[in-house]
């Protein structure tokens, strides 16, 4: 219950579009989108997400990925990183 | 041999046949041995029996025969996807929800004020990375043009591209009120991406003995190509038969138009997936929906007719004098939307919102096989003369339902569907304005064919294919491409949605013209959509 009210939360946030958690092996948990796009997503991010991290601990193994923001010319995809979860927020910044 | 010899003495002897004598060393008694007979056989070898005898085995039945299966199938096996595979993952995935608490807990805080940056930051205002080419040119990629036509002085009335891109057909009429019963006419088409096109030279021409004056091709069966006859018939060929490639026709019924049909689209039928149904429209006022029979018989299936008696009254129209008379009706475009919601542009100079699920019966006078219905709702404000086409926004939000239309008067009006009033007059050219469309890739472009009429010289447009960016300039278009040298209106033009650089644009003097937009025609700029929404709430206000 308060996993769901948590991803509420973080959904009702102004200009949020979808919201997903993913866990370590990049199986869909939550998710605010439909089947086919949440796994699309899934599968990708999981991969660029470990890959952006091994590219930072590449450059310095004392250091480590903290976040991940992806900008495009329709929305930002915002990933925060864990060992178990990967927490995907995907928000339209409008002005 | 044998020999006899004689035993015994004189008086007891015998003759007895001996065999050879024992040689005498050998046995040193004084004996007489019996001799030993050899029969002589040789009589007997002679006449022994003889068979001759062969064997064999006996005959081995064998038979020929042939084995095949009569009738086979062809069977797939697919696992299917089960309806809420997410749900699936959900039970499978052994959750474990108080480390899922734990880590929504630690990254929340961080998550909520990156997003708070991120809705205030101007970090990113105006800023764009190209990544193709800019190609800022526009260029004409194609000169097409059927020779036999041009020089029967037919005009292109219609072009349309098929459901992979590749194609263009165009078909030959004429729109300036040709003479319909000797006119022939042409449906060409020319595959684009094929090596060794020739512009000269159609892929396919079909002759029709009635002038085509509209085209549309099948949204997703490639060869299918529909087609709106001067004679009000409609006609479906499918490209793909060299033969003879009509595949169904109306013919000429009691159902039937009584005006020649100037827009032809295809509908997704409801009930048979697979299946297609046509949509005719003509300036005899009736808006048609024909179904395929099994005969190659187009038959009627639902139908509306515009009356101006049951036009709504919302706009000020100008009182009609004759009776129950039939509004022509010469373009319509549906919903991307709302599939029972269509436009329709009538020569009476103003667009009509239209239903299908409208029920009232049309007051017509018609003996036709499937009663009609009147299916306006909205009438919106008129333009100075015909409408000639509408088109309808492939963009929207919300309830925002725009639409253009365009007329003799020269004019573009820009429309939502909620309002009579138009959101924006453009007084694009002075000559008539024979064709609109919107593009499919950005929401603020749209396309206007110009022709003949009076041109004014302080305000006139030298141009023949207007581009309109509403992101450039609400006032004037962004683009105007001449099509050919010489006053030769250009009555149509389409966008490709699936290759979107390229336009297509017919005219006058038969030539079809396929011009390669450049990208700023292309691609969608960062907020386009609200730009739009934006524009429409500013006119409203």
């Amino acid at each position: 219950a308060e996993v769901e009210e948590t991803l509420k939360r973080i959904q009702a946030h102004k200009g949020v579009i979808a919201t997903m958690v993913i866990n370590a092996e990049g199986i869909p948990i939550r998710t605010t989108l439909d089947n086919s796009t949440t796994v699309q997503y899934a599968g990708l991010l999981h991969q660029l997400t470990m890959k952006a991290r091994s590219t930072v601990r590449d450059i310095d193994p004392q250091n480590d990925l903290t976040f991940l923001r992806i900008r495009s010319k329709k929305h930002e995809i915002m990933i925060a990183p864990d060992k178990e979860y990967l927490l995907i927020v995907i928000q339209n910044p409008c002005e | 041999g044998a020999y006899a010899r004689f035993h015994g003495n004189r008086r007891s002897g015998q003759w007895e046949p001996v065999g050879p004598r024992p040689p005498l060393a050998a046995m040193f008694a004084d004996r007489t041995a019996d001799g030993a007979a050899v029969e002589s056989r040789w009589r007997s070898v002679r006449s022994a029996r003889c068979e001759t005898k062969s064997c064999q085995t006996g005959k081995i039945s064998t038979a020929e025969t042939a084995v095949q299966s009569h009738t086979s199938r062809d069977a797939g096996v697919q696992t299917d996807q089960s309806k809420d595979a997410v749900q699936d993952f959900q039970q499978e995935v052994q959750v474990d929800y108080t480390s899922l608490l734990s880590f929504l807990q630690r990254v929340e805080d961080a998550v909520i004020k990156e997003l708070n940056k991120n809705w205030k930051s101007r970090a990113f205002d105006g800023f764009e990375v190209n990544w193709t080419d800019q190609n800022e040119t526009v260029l004409c990629l194609h000169t097409l043009s059927y020779p036999e036509a041009q020089d029967q002085n037919l005009q292109v009335t219609s072009v349309s591209w098929n459901a992979t891109g590749s194609v263009v057909a165009c078909s030959y009429g004429r729109l300036d009120g040709g003479d319909w019963s000797t006119e022939k006419s042409y449906v060409c088409t020319w595959n684009l991406d094929r090596r060794g096109l020739n512009p000269q030279r159609p892929d396919l021409v079909v002759d029709v003995p009635s002038s085509v004056m509209c085209l549309a091709f099948h949204p997703s069966r490639p060869s299918l190509i529909a087609g709106g006859l001067f004679s009000g018939e409609l006609v479906v060929w499918d490209t793909s038969r060299t033969e003879d490639p009509v595949i169904w026709r109306t013919g000429m019924t009691d159902d039937t138009h009584t005006d020649p049909v100037y827009q032809v689209n295809w509908l997704p039928d409801a009930k048979h997936r697979n299946h297609n149904r046509l949509l005719s429209v003509s300036t005899d006022g009736k808006i048609l929906v024909w179904q395929e029979e099994r005969d190659g018989r187009l038959a009627l299936a639902e139908g509306f007719a515009v009356v101006a008696q049951q036009v709504p009254r919302s706009a000020r129209l100008k009182k009609f004098t004759w009776g129950e008379a039939a509004v022509g009706v010469t373009s319509l475009s549906f919903s991307h939307f709302d599939p029972r919601v269509f436009v329709v542009g009538v020569e009476g100079g103003y667009s009509l919102k239209c239903s299908t699920a409208a029920e009232t019966l049309a007051l017509h006078r018609t003996g036709g096989s499937v009663p009609l219905r009147a299916p306006a709702e909205l009438a919106f404000s008129r333009h100075g003369g015909p409408v000639y086409s509408v088109s309808c926004s492939p963009f929207h939000r919300q309830v925002l339902n725009l639409f253009l239309s365009c007329g003799t008067d020269g004019q573009v009006h820009l429309h939502s569907m909620l309002q009579t009033q138009p959101l924006l007059s453009l007084q694009l050219s002075k000559k008539y304005l024979f064709c609109v469309r919107w593009s499919p890739v950005r929401p603020l472009v749209f396309a206007a064919a110009s022709g003949e009429g009076n041109c004014n010289k302080r305000f006139c447009f030298t141009g023949d294919v207007h581009l309109f960016d509403f992101e450039k300039s609400s006032q004037k278009p962004a683009l105007s491409i001449k099509q050919a040298a010489g006053e030769h209106p250009v009555y149509c033009v389409e966008f490709n949605t699936k290759q979107t650089r390229l336009l297509a644009a017919g005219d006058a003097a038969g030539t079809v013209r396929v011009w390669q937009l450049s990208s700023d025609f292309t691609e969608q700029g960062p907020r386009e959509m609200n730009h739009l929404e934006q524009l429409a709430s500013e006119i409203t206000d």
